[in-house]
């Protein structure tokens, strides 16, 4: 469950309004790349992790993307809250106005409805958290277009500290799809070590064969995964 | 002049284990910076992180406690993919204490932060009193 705490994750204090940065802001609530679909994305995600280094990281990553919705609907709120109709009609936000007043609602950055579609959820571990890395990556580079818009040090302020919350989770998600891409092949090779195995009982494959076959199915040397795996193979041929 | 939580007295344990971890930085600039661990900060183009300035003592204990609640919660993130760091462990429950204890004494003087504080026991309902976080003036 989630508890609420009556705070912001990182103060925001917007002097200026700016209706014009609101509308180019809004796409990291509502856009493909925000903090909405990062948040279900990864709390969507956590359900089929394999095991409780992934769950943990996607409840605490996801869970802090839901105070990162916070400041960015926060920040959107105290661009427009004074804003004229007349500023409204200016700066091309009158449509959104029609259907919403000033209340927020999730689209990108040209209006475009946020969809479930940006979850990207596959259930391939790998696949996940590949699409975790990519999304803390462009979530940066959005932050970083968003700066350039902008000279308002209230707003400059936050923006800089969220782009540095996106480099943190991209380092966190590398480090947890190497330790799964590690794990993976592990489990693989012990399955070819058993079925090998298997192969030289049943008279099927003899030695040489084998040895024939890992070097032509896994020539990785340059990252010492061969020697690794001719030893093993070496120990379970000699039942040690 | 607000990060007396981590003058050398108090801290003593704590300056032994950033020799042990010398990329993490102290709560209050990696509060700042938006990021503990000083071989992950990138700089981006000129720009410098935003200097914060509590204007009154509300304020400044309301970022005491965001910078120590931050720091406890990078290093939740690290000792989720590194669960046998031991130091860095006990750094997290360091964090976390102090961050209990700063979260009750702003709750005590400026109002509830969470609704189910022991602090919650007055009338009118003091979880909706005061402001919300969204509010401009609620910020640093």
């Amino acid at each position: 469950m989630f508890n609420y705490k009556k705070k912001l994750q990182y103060p925001i204090n917007i002097k200026k309004k700016d209706l014009r940065m609101a509308k180019y802001l809004v796409t990291q609530y509502g856009g493909s790349n925000g903090e909405l679909a990062a948040a279900i994305r990864y709390l969507n995600q956590r359900y089929t992790m394999p095991d409780n280094k992934g769950k943990a990281l996607l409840t605490d990553i996801g869970t802090e993307e839901l105070s990162h919705i916070e400041m960015i609907s926060t920040m959107i709120y105290q661009l427009m809250k004074d804003a004229t109709l007349e500023e409204i009609k200016e700066a091309g936000l009158d449509t959104n106005y029609a259907e919403h007043n000033k209340a927020l609602y999730p689209t990108d950055a040209n209006g475009v409805p946020f969809t479930a579609t940006y979850f990207a959820t596959t259930g391939d571990v790998l696949a996940d958290i590949s699409e975790d890395m990519a999304a803390e990556q462009k979530a940066r580079a959005v932050y970083e277009n968003l700066i350039d818009l902008t000279d308002d040090p209230d707003v400059i302020g936050p923006l800089l500290w969220l782009r540095q919350r996106e480099i943190v989770h991209f380092t966190r998600f590398k480090e947890l799809f190497e330790y799964y891409e590690k794990k993976l092949h592990n489990k693989n090779k012990n399955k070819d070590n058993i079925m090998n195995n298997d192969m030289i009982k049943n008279g099927t494959m003899n030695n040489n064969m084998m040895n024939t076959d890992i070097m032509n199915n896994n020539p990785m040397n340059n990252n010492g995964m061969m020697s690794e795996f001719i030893l093993d193979q070496f120990l379970m041929n000699n039942n040690m | 002049m607000y990060n007396y939580y981590f003058n050398e007295n108090m801290y003593r344990s704590n300056n032994d284990l950033y020799r042990n971890t010398p990329s993490l930085y102290n709560p209050t600039v990696g509060f700042n910076n938006g990021n503990m661990f000083s071989n992950l900060y990138t700089q981006y183009k000129n720009y410098k992180p935003e200097n914060l300035i509590p204007k009154n003592e509300r304020e400044k204990l309301l970022l005491e406690l965001s910078q120590i609640s931050f720091a406890a919660h990078e290093l939740k993130l690290y000792l989720d993919l590194n669960p046998n760091d031991s130091s860095m462990l006990t750094l997290f429950n360091d964090y976390t204490k102090k961050a209990n204890a700063l979260r009750n004494e702003y709750e005590s003087k400026y109002g509830i932060l969470e609704s189910n504080s022991d602090n919650n026991n007055e009338t009118p309902f003091a979880w909706e009193e005061e402001m919300w976080p969204w509010e401009a003036k609620f910020n640093v």
